[in-house]
C-alpha cells in the first residue's frame, strides 16, 4: 500500500494489486474502489459546513457519514469534516483526477 | 506510482461535477416543458401541447446522453431531484417566450462547461459537448422561429387558435 495523502485525522492509500483505495479514519481503515471512492467525495463536498454554525441548521455540529453502500458510518464533527474534504480534494488531485484543488461545489 | 484513479476515468471530476450538473438542467426543462404541455392543454392549445410533450421527451434524452457518457468514462452520474415547477402562464405567448429563456440559459449553462472543460485541459468533456452547442442552436432557432409566426399571426380573434394550428410545422 502507498501513501497519496495524509490530513490531520486521516490517512489514504493506495493499493496498486487489489486496484483499491484505503482511508484509515483512526478508529478503521476502510476499502473502497474507485466509485465508492467518487461517492464518498460527493458526501462530503455535499456537506454544507456553514449550517455547523447555525443551531437551527444543525443543532450539534454532526454529520452521519453512510459509506460503501451502507457498510461503514461515522459521525464526524465540524473540524474531522473540513479535515476530510482537504483530504478527498488533495487525493483527487494527487492522483490526477482533478485539475485544481479548489473542487467546483457538487 | 501507477495511476489506478486514471485508468479508471477518463475526465476530469470537475467535469463531471458540472455535467452531474447539466443532467440536472435538462432533467429540469424535461419537468418544466411537460407542466407547458398540461398548461397547454388545459387552455386549448392541442397542437402546442403535443409540441411540448415532445420537447420534454428529447429534453429526457439529453440528460440520457450526459448521464450514459458519464457512465462511459468511468464517472458517477448522479440521479436528479427536481422542485419548484412552475405551472401558471398567463398566455400562449407567455409560454413560448418563457420557453426560449430557458433554452438560452441552458446554452449558456452548456458553453460554460466547455469553456470550463477547455480550461482544464479535458478534451473528452469539450468534444462530448459539441453536439449540445449545436443541438442549442437549433432548438433557440425553433423558439425563435414560433414566436416570429406568433408576432405575423397577432393575438386578436382567431389568432391563438391560428397560432396553436401552425405549431404544428415545428413538429416533426
Ligand atoms: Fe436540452
Ligand atoms: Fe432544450
Amino acid at each position: 500500500m502507498e501513501l497519496i495523502c495524509q490530513s490531520k485525522y486521516y490517512t489514504f492509500y493506495q493499493a496498486e494489486k487489489e486496484r483499491r483505495f484505503y482511508i484509515d479514519f483512526g478508529q478503521k481503515t476502510i476499502p473502497l474502489n474507485l466509485c465508492q471512492l467518487i461517492a464518498l467525495r460527493h458526501k462530503v463536498l455535499s456537506i454544507s459546513i456553514e449550517d455547523h454554525f447555525d443551531s437551527d441548521l444543525n443543532k450539534h455540529g454532526f454529520e452521519v457519514l453512510l459509506l460503501c453502500n451502507k457498510e461503514h458510518l461515522f459521525v464526524l464533527n465540524t473540524l474531522e469534516i473540513l479535515d476530510l474534504k482537504e483530504l478527498v480534494q488533495h487525493s483527487f488531485c494527487v492522483m490526477g483526477i482533478a485539475a485544481t484543488r479548489q473542487t467546483a461545489s457538487v | 506510482m501507477k495511476d489506478i484513479a486514471r485508468q479508471s476515468m477518463s475526465i476530469k471530476v470537475e467535469s463531471m461535477d458540472m455535467l452531474n450538473g447539466q443532467i440536472k438542467m435538462e432533467a429540469h426543462a424535461s419537468a418544466i416543458y411537460l407542466a407547458m404541455a398540461s398548461w397547454c392543454e388545459q387552455n386549448g392549445f392541442f397542437t402546442s401541447a403535443k409540441f411540448f410533450f415532445k420537447q420534454a421527451e428529447e429534453e429526457r434524452e439529453h440528460m440520457m446522453k450526459i448521464f450514459n457518457f458519464l457512465i462511459d468514462t468511468g464517472g458517477s452520474p448522479i440521479s436528479p431531484e427536481i422542485s419548484n415547477i412552475n405551472h401558471d402562464y398567463s398566455s400562449i405567448v407567455d409560454v413560448f417566450e418563457s420557453t426560449l429563456e430557458h433554452e438560452v440559459k441552458v446554452t449558456t449553462s452548456i458553453h460554460n462547461i466547455v469553456k470550463k472543460a477547455r480550461e482544464l485541459g479535458d478534451i473528452t468533456t469539450e468534444r462530448f459537448l459539441d453536439w449540445f452547442v449545436m443541438e442549442q442552436v437549433e432548438e433557440e432557432n425553433t423558439i425563435r422561429d414560433i414566436l416570429d409566426m406568433i408576432e405575423v399571426t397577432g393575438t386578436e380573434g382567431v389568432g391563438l387558435q391560428m397560432i396553436d394550428n401552425q405549431v404544428a410545422n415545428w413538429i416533426e
